[in-house]
């Protein structure tokens, strides 16, 4: 298969335009070759936004205690080989089973909590926590045009405040100099135009009076890794007031 | 989870019923999650439409599909409704912007009703090849914008 038509597939699959057979064939593959579930993974990223728009609708009463007889169900559906009783002495299993089925039903309330966490955890990710640093970025003549927040860790929030307008072929990147006498360091792109959440390592954390700034450059980023195109806009950080 | 089930089932004690089942999926396969693999989140989602999608393919299905039961303006409303409610700092909806709105929306009624390649034609009246070889192009767009 070659690299386009596997991307397609996985696409496909991600959908649900695929059939069943192509489904079983993907997840199979993915199954034996990390890579290929590596790009299942970051397909299903890519669609998991939409999954946020539906209706937040809360679960009817009762719904937790019409699953757990559920669970019970599925396990017995195929219950394991019972030993034959040998000899007089009989177990009742009775009380043992109302026992387990205890347990398991706090298992399964564990399991919705510890999901429920997971689902918590995974959006505060990406929602970068209360800044360290504020910015507001103008441009040359004093328009606000984006906001700049970023956290501990260099987690960047660029809320453009303006629809810019981005020459044809080219993208804007954003810069900071964690150094004040340094040279700017490329925090990312904002290569769909719009604002969004970038996330960069090994940079120092962000200071007060940190410069940051936005610049049009040729499509993918900087050649020479360095601000070459004009300034959208730039502006010092602030702590702000907690 | 119920708000997805429901979107793409139409009803919500059908939607409460694809949730169980996903979720005694979820508590049967528990051991094969691999946070290498995607986010738990994602996991459970994935496990939930798929669900969704066998109930919509299913034979025996009691999902509506006469084409009188199918409510083509509550359809549109929803698949308008997702794209506007991403976030418009999202990578995916400025890259959906760049679409044509006949591929958008077909892109879109798969992911969100569960749409089938043919149920998406049968509803544009375009023959079936257009609409695979359009859905084809624009996902390719899609992953470049994306990637």
């Amino acid at each position: 298969m070659t690299d386009r038509s596997l991307d397609l597939l996985i696409d496909e699959v991600v959908l649900g335009l695929a059939s069943e057979a192509d489904t079983a064939r993907l997840e199979e593959l993915a199954a034996r070759d990390p890579e290929v579930a590596q790009r299942l993974a970051r397909a299903r990223d890519r669609f998991a936004p939409l999954d946020e728009t539906a209706d937040d609708l809360p679960l009817p009463e009762g719904f937790w205690n019409r699953l757990a007889p559920r669970l019970d169900v599925s396990e017995e559906a195929s219950p394991p080989p019972e030993p034959e009783t040998a000899g007089a002495e009989v177990i009742d299993l009775a009380p043992l089973r109302a026992r387990l089925n205890r347990w398991r039903r706090a298992a399964v309330t564990g399991i919705a909590a510890s999901l429920l966490l997971a689902c918590l955890l995974g959006w505060s990710m990406l929602t970068p926590s209360d800044p360290l640093v504020v910015a507001v970025l103008l441009d040359d003549r004093g328009e606000a045009i984006a906001l700049v927040e970023s956290g501990p860790d260099n987690t960047t929030r660029v809320t453009l405040l303006e629809r810019p307008d981005v020459p044809a072929g080219q993208v804007m990147q954003v810069w900071t100099k964690p150094d004040d006498d340094g040279p700017p360091v490329s925090l990312g792109l904002l290569s769909t135009g719009l604002s969004r959440v970038l996330s960069v390592e090994g940079l120092p954390e962000p200071h007060p009076t940190q410069l940051y700034e936005i610049t049009f450059e040729p499509a993918g980023g900087s050649p020479t890794n360095l601000p070459t195109g004009p300034i959208l806009g730039k502006g010092l950080a602030k702590e702000p007031v907690t | 989870m119920l708000g997805v089930a429901r979107r793409m089932l139409g009803r919500v004690d059908l939607a409460e019923d694809a949730v169980q089942e996903a979720l005694v999926l979820v508590w049967r396969r528990a051991h094969q999650f691999d946070e290498s693999r995607g986010s738990a989140k994602g996991w459970l989602y994935t496990i939930l439409r798929n669900r969704c999608l066998t109930m919509l393919r299913s034979e025996d299905r009691e999902v509506p599909t006469e084409p009188q039961a199918i409510d083509r303006a509550s359809e549109g409303a929803l698949v308008d409704a997702a794209f506007d409610r991403l976030p418009t700092s999202a990578d995916l909806r400025g890259c959906l912007e760049g679409l044509d709105e006949a591929t958008r929306r077909a892109i879109l009624s798969s992911y969100v009703l569960g749409h089938s390649h043919g149920e998406i034609a049968g509803r544009l009246a375009t023959p079936l090849g257009t609409v695979k070889a359009r859905i084809r192009r624009g996902l390719l767009k899609l992953r470049e914008c994306l990637s």
